[in-house]
């Protein structure tokens, strides 16, 4: 048979995010496969200039639909790095025990939809069933399900209620136990085994050339996570990256889910470390920085390190870049994809998870379209291409 | 000749297949959503879906051939509601005779044969992928499906008619296997992997013609398990035919529920490595006379 193209988006019902694969294939074999990108411009960066510093906090929520407290984590503690304010106990544990909570249901949402592509919808029911856990701690503790704008510059906007503590404990253990069955069905299954070992693989030398970041570094051997660093309280709370070796589909199922037993055990111990105390310091809602101070501020957000740069331009910002965990993923996506088969590719993507309507924009599509520049990996360790 | 009109167009013919398929195929995708933690679509669900794509457009992209492309979902019809004339429902067949299996065979290979020419004639790149899939998994499932409608042929002078295979466990194995692939349900979606090649042979299908696809769909249902479970589950009357036909039923639920679907190579494997073998088993005990 000929080589012919396949298109893979934007519109697909295997992958719903605005993104356009174009896949060479001979038979169902994949040759070649060029990403092409830039069907969703939010024009968020550009929206933060025009804003006051404690307005931005809620544009910067709005990036993502599912891990908007880790954006605004991101971009608060980038202000008050810029103000040199260091936020009271009781907020860091508090931005802790939520973000934790986002994670669970942000892997487990990329864990449902992996079981989906695969064609197994039973699973797929069952893992977004049990993610309504997660989701309904969060209503629990913040009043929203998503965006729940519990950050704001200098602590948080609520205190968590003792009372619900209880509640919350039991949910986490009903998800510890559902959890370790997936884990389980993952690792046992024979059906889900032959269809995602050995695809999608990553070497740990590639994956050191091409930096992705999050789970799908992780699942290649490389312990890199923010985390680790002890940002907020994440020393106290003694906690400890979760790294695989195998590289390929099922290996980062198992890290993502490895990673939710993870949180699940930070959010118990942050819930009984948690002090008494204020919730957040008082700063005044027109901020004024010293113009031209900078500050680089990273977060590991569900699917890796989150990056915002920011400028001060006085009361507002004079620029904010924000690199998504996901842009790193499309430099590995050729790579990953190459000498698999049709049947392999959204499996494959869906083991990604990428999140494209956080990380499109401008500038890539004049690389990929009209420039056609190679983007190297140094140009990318370094930011510039951006 | 009254006999004649009921049976080709009530009972089971044209009507039945019509109203029992739907059933079939609605109660299919209530009792999997129970089975996946969820509620599901009512069971008329396929009817109200037929009628609602009866008044929709009919879309003919410039890369295909329209003729073609409404021909096939006819012929697949109208070839499975031939098979029923074949099938004897509380014991009595319209047409019976000696080798009638033979006629029953191509006529259910010739369904699924014009799914895959229908996919090509849409011009669509999904679409040929699905219809090569379509063949390719046709091979795989044909063989050993053939070898257990001729292991039971054997016993019964090659003529569709009531049967109990209680002593050919693997022909049943290699039945309901078969019978699986021709739904393409799963492990078998492969044809039709909505995550992988959108709806594959039938991307391109809307309209009136998709009505009609569904339709030989529901009919497939109809037939298919109806001929299991008269040929292997030995239905000589009509209340025995329906409790075997929700057993049949269940098992393809079931199946439905727990499988991840396969890739192609990995079903060619199992359909000629591990079940064939189990039908050629009871193939080679009914040439021999190893059975009780």
């Amino acid at each position: 048979m000929n080589e012919f193209y396949i298109p893979f988006g934007p519109q697909h019902p295997a992958l719903i995010e605005p993104v356009h694969i174009k896949l060479k294939v001979d038979g169902e074999k994949i040759v070649d496969s060029e990403l092409v990108l830039g069907y969703n411009h939010k024009g968020i960066e550009k929206s933060f200039e025009n804003r006051w510093w404690a307005k931005g906090m809620y544009l910067s929520e709005r990036v993502c639909g599912i891990c908007g407290h880790y954006h605004t984590s991101c971009f608060a503690q980038g202000v008050e790095n810029l103000l040199d304010l260091e936020i009271p106990e009781r907020a860091k544990y508090i931005r802790v025990i939520i973000g934790e909570i986002e994670r669970i249901h942000s892997h487990m949402l990329a864990l449902g939809i992996v079981a989906y592509e695969l064609g197994l919808d039973t699973l797929f029911h069952y893992i977004f069933r049990d993610r309504e856990l997660a989701m309904e701690t969060q209503e629990l503790l913040t009043g929203n399900r998503v965006h729940f704008v519990m950050n704001v510059i200098g602590g948080v906007r609520k205190d968590i209620e003792t009372k619900y503590f209880n509640l919350v404990e039991k949910n986490m253990e009903r998800l510890d136990n559902r959890l370790h069955e997936y884990l389980k069905i993952f690792k046992t299954d024979t059906a889900i085994r032959k269809r995602i070992t050995h695809i999608g693989y990553l070497s740990r030398r590639k994956a050191k050339e091409l930096t992705p970041v999050g789970p799908n570094i992780r699942a290649s051997g490389i312990k890199y996570d923010v985390r680790e660093s002890g940002y907020l309280v994440y020393d106290n709370l003694g906690f400890k990256a979760v790294t695989g070796e195998g590289g390929d589909v099922l290996e980062r199922c198992v890290v993502r889910i490895k990673e939710c037993l993870e949180s699940v055990r930070l959010i118990e111990d942050a819930l009984v470390k948690i002090p008494k105390g204020e919730i957040s310091k008082s700063v005044p809602l027109l901020l004024k920085i010293p113009e031209g101070r900078e500050t680089v501020s990273r977060v590991e957000a569900p699917r890796g390190e989150l990056i915002y740069y920011l400028k001060s331009a006085g009361d507002k910002p004079y620029r904010v870049k924000i690199r998504t965990p996901t842009y790193q993923t499309f430099t590995i996506i050729n790579e990953i994809l190459r000498g698999y088969e049709i049947p392999d590719v959204p499996v494959i993507i869906a083991s990604l998870d990428p999140c494209l309507s956080c990380t499109d924009r401008l500038t890539i599509v004049d690389l990929n379209t009209e420039r056609e520049r190679v983007v190297s990996g140094d140009d990318i360790r370094r930011r510039e291409t951006l | 000749m009254i006999d004649f009109v009921v049976y080709t167009l009530i009972f089971p013919g044209f009507a039945s297949a019509f109203f029992a398929g739907f059933i079939y195929y609605g109660i299919l995708r209530k009792v999997t959503a129970h089975m996946q933690h969820r509620i599901g679509p009512p069971v008329w669900q396929p009817f109200l879906d037929f009628v609602k794509l009866l008044a929709k457009e009919n879309i003919t992209p410039d890369d295909s051939t329209g003729f073609v492309m409404t021909l096939c979902p006819i012929v697949s019809f109208a070839s499975l509601m031939t098979v029923l004339v074949f099938i004897p429902f509380n014991g009595y067949a319209l047409v019976s005779f000696s080798g009638s299996i033979l006629i029953v065979i191509y006529l259910l290979v010739m369904a699924s044969a014009f799914i895959a020419i229908a996919g090509f004639a849409t011009g669509n790149p999904f679409g040929k992928i699905g219809s090569v899939r379509e063949l390719t998994q046709l091979i795989a499932y044909e063989f050993p499906f053939i070898v257990s409608l001729l292991t039971i042929g054997f016993l019964t002078n090659f003529k569709v008619s009531p049967f109990v295979a209680l002593q050919f466990p693997f022909a049943f194995v290699a039945f309901v296997a078969g019978m699986q692939g021709k739904f393409s349900l799963p492990p078998f979606h492969i044809p039709e992997a909505e995550q992988e090649i959108v709806a594959g042979p039938f991307t391109e299908y809307s309209g009136p013609r998709l009505a009609m696809f569904e339709l030989a769909k529901a009919a497939s249902f109809w037939v298919l398990i109806s001929l299991g479970s008269v040929m292997f589950m030995g239905a000589s009357n009509i209340f025995a035919f329906f409790i075997n036909s929700f057993v049949l039923l269940f098992a393809v639920m079931v199946m439905r529920a727990v499988f991840a679907r396969l890739r192609i190579q990995q079903a060619f494997r199992l359909y000629w490595f591990v079940i064939a073998p189990l039908a050629i088993i009871d193939f080679v005990r009914v040439l021999t006379g190893l059975y009780w």
